[in-house]
């Protein structure tokens, strides 16, 4: 431990030179943190709101309004298949509400309620009312009820273009997370768009699959494409494609500031260190000749190091945050932006990253250490 | 030969390999427990060459050297580290003592090297040590806010801390006024007779010199004399 309690000694006795170079390493680690997080979140809240509540892979008739047969043979294969959270048949009618003078294109999306939750997360995103989705009931998007000033209990008079138009109670008012669709759609039970349709029971306009993990989606749509010859099986990474590529160069960017911000951590530790090690040439050369080790002198500059990286990482971490915690208040405050959450493992890596470079850093002086010849320094007093 | 503290035997040393400086040449003497000697000889004549290889700073050209019956050549530079910080104290002539830390501190150092635990004996032994020196009520100070006088006094603490059987001091009193200088010899003497504790001090004044059991004189890397003061210690009393 005398390695330690010198390091300690020789940090303390310059502390401004300590403090400025733990100033360095913390503001690197702060926005490393800070950085990370940002990105991470960012791509996280956009990936969301293109994929949370919408399918990730989509099966479909290649011709649009003819139905998908839902068939024994593809309900086995798609529960059968590793990684599927939720499968979702659903039935689409295009409808026009009647407003008065207003007509309103709407897309009826139907299906049980149950069933609608695992993808659109109705209940969840219900903001007035309920969303049951019985015979007779509707459930609109919030945009479209402030638009015409609806309410749960309101009656609603739509019009399919085949047979009689037909009117909906109104439960529920959600918020599906994106103004088109509070405008555009609208949820109803699986029977109304089937009569309408004049789709047999096994009949739908769609089965609409979600994953796991939404990028391991391109793998399982091949499977499925080859298993059902003549069904379209859309891949929401392919009709994301150019967001997809914003993305990952977005994430290359990051990667980029990141290891600069590294670099340059890692050379301010060893600059301070080989100062240090210049000016503490005398008290190794005496250390050495009061019969230290070259192991141990060294070690005094591992443990400068250590101490030094492991509180600026400390100080980072904490500034980092901070930072976070600052950054989520203000676009909260100006109702912009999305929320940052820290990412543990980000961070559990810009701490083993900070540590490590320090580390690496007292490598010079160590080298320099162990070479130091005590009769050069005895001798020029 | 067996029973001696110190044996060289026939030590040179060269420095350099393009540029050849002999510094000392042949040189052969034995030292026994508890002697006061002197090395006289002018400057440039191999006496602080001549105190690194007896302190393990250095290693020979040529010879060997046996301290306490350990040929130094046998030794790695580990061995050789750890055999200093037991069995040897240096003084030299800047005191070299270490800014950070405090005049207690500095003295416990070597103890510190070593390994051992710092135990109530080790704090009795660092007390006495201070007192010896006439450093009462200085251990906590730290070791730059003393006298040159004191620097030096805290540095021949450093040196006896772990009760050395050899102190080695490179012209010890070269930076201190005539006062200072009489109180440092007369500290070594009580040390080498009240512990049994054998001095090699390195000086060129004839006078301190004069006050010890032996004198050994290099002359361009030799030893040209080696002599025994039978009147040494009448004189110091
Ligand atoms: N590190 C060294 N490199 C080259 N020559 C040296 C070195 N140290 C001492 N010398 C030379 O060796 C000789 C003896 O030096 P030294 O032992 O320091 O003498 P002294 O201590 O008696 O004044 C001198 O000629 C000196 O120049
Ligand atoms: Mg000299």
């Amino acid at each position: 431990m005398l390695p330690l309690k010198i390091a300690w000694r020789f940090l303390r006795k310059s502390p401004a030179q300590t403090l400025l170079i733990i100033a360095g390493i913390a503001v690197g680690i702060a926005v490393q943190v800070f950085i990370g997080s940002l990105i991470t979140s960012l791509q996280g809240s956009l990936v969301e709101k293109t994929i949370g509540s919408s399918p990730h892979i989509t099966l479909a008739d290649p011709t649009d309004g003819q139905p998908v047969v839902y068939s024994a043979f593809m309900q086995r294969v798609l529960a059968g298949t590793k990684g599927v959270s939720a499968i979702v048949p659903v039935r689409e009618l295009n409808v026009l509400y009647s407003n008065g003078t207003d007509k309103v294109p709407l897309t009826l999306t139907g299906g049980e309620a149950g069933k609608l939750n695992l993808i659109y997360r109705l209940s969840q995103r219900t903001v007035e009312g309920v969303s049951t989705l019985k015979q007779g009931e509707i459930v609109i998007g919030t945009d479209l009820a402030k638009k015409y000033l609806l309410i749960p209990g309101d009656k609603m008079l739509l019009n399919s273009g085949s047979g009689a138009p037909v009117s909906l109670l109104i439960t529920g008012i959600v918020d599906l997370g994106s103004s088109a669709a509070n405008l555009r759609t609208a949820f109803v039970g699986p029977d109304l768009p089937r009569a309408q349709l004049g789709f047999r029971a096994d009949q739908y306009s769609a089965i609409q699959v979600q994953l796991t993990d939404p990028f391991g989606s391109t793998p399982i749509a091949t499977a499925w494409r080859g298993q059902f010859p003549g069904v379209k099986v859309s891949d929401w990474q392919v009709d994301n494609k150019d967001l997809l590529q914003a993305l990952s160069s977005q994430s290359l960017s990051s990667y980029m500031i990141q290891v600069f911000v590294l670099v340059a951590v890692a050379l301010g530790i060893a600059s301070t260190l080989a100062i240090s090690a210049v000016q503490k040439v005398k008290q190794i050369g005496i250390l050495k000749a009061l019969g230290m080790a070259d192991g141990d002198t060294g070690a005094i500059f591992v443990w400068q190091s250590v101490i030094m990286g492991v509180s600026g990482t400390a100080l980072g971490v904490l500034t980092g945050f901070g930072l976070i915690a600052g950054f989520t208040f203000g676009t909260a405050k100006s109702g912009a932006g999305f929320p940052i959450t820290p990412q543990p493992g980000f961070i559990a890596i810009s701490v083993a990253v900070g540590i490590l470079v320090a580390l690496l850093s007292a490598i010079i002086p160590t080298r320099n250490t162990a070479r130091l010849d005590p009769i050069e320094v005895i001798q020029n007093g | 030969m067996a029973d001696a503290l110190v044996a060289a035997a026939g030590l040179g040393k060269v420095y350099g390999t393009d540029i050849a400086t002999r510094a000392l040449e042949e040189v052969s003497f034995e030292i026994g427990a508890g002697e006061f000697v002197a090395i006289v000889g002018r400057s440039g004549s191999g006496k602080s060459t001549l105190l690194n290889l007896l302190g393990l700073l250095d290693t020979p050209s040529e010879g060997t050297l046996h301290l306490r019956g350990t040929e130094s050549n046998s030794l790695d530079k580990r061995g050789r580290a750890k055999l200093r910080n037991e069995l040897l104290g240096f003084v030299f002539q800047y005191h070299h003592l270490l800014p950070e830390f405090s005049v207690r501190e500095n003295i416990l150092m070597p103890y510190l090297i070593s390994g051992g635990p710092v135990d109530e004996a080790i704090g009795a032994r660092v007390d006495e040590t201070l007192r010896v020196l006439g450093l009462d009520g200085l251990g906590a100070k730290n070791a730059n806010d003393l006298s040159g006088g004191q620097k030096q006094r805290v540095a021949i603490g450093r040196a006896l801390m772990n009760r050395p059987a050899i102190v080695l001091a490179d012209e010890p009193t070269g930076n201190l006024d005539t006062e200072n200088t009489e109180a440092v010899y007369s500290l070594f003497r009580t040390i080498n007779e009240e512990w049994g504790t054998t001095f090699l001090i390195v000086t060129h004044d004839q006078d301190i010199a004069s006050m010890t059991d032996r004198i050994l004189e290099l002359r361009d890397g030799k030893l040209v004399q080696d002599v025994r003061n039978a009147y040494a210690g009448a004189i110091t009393r």
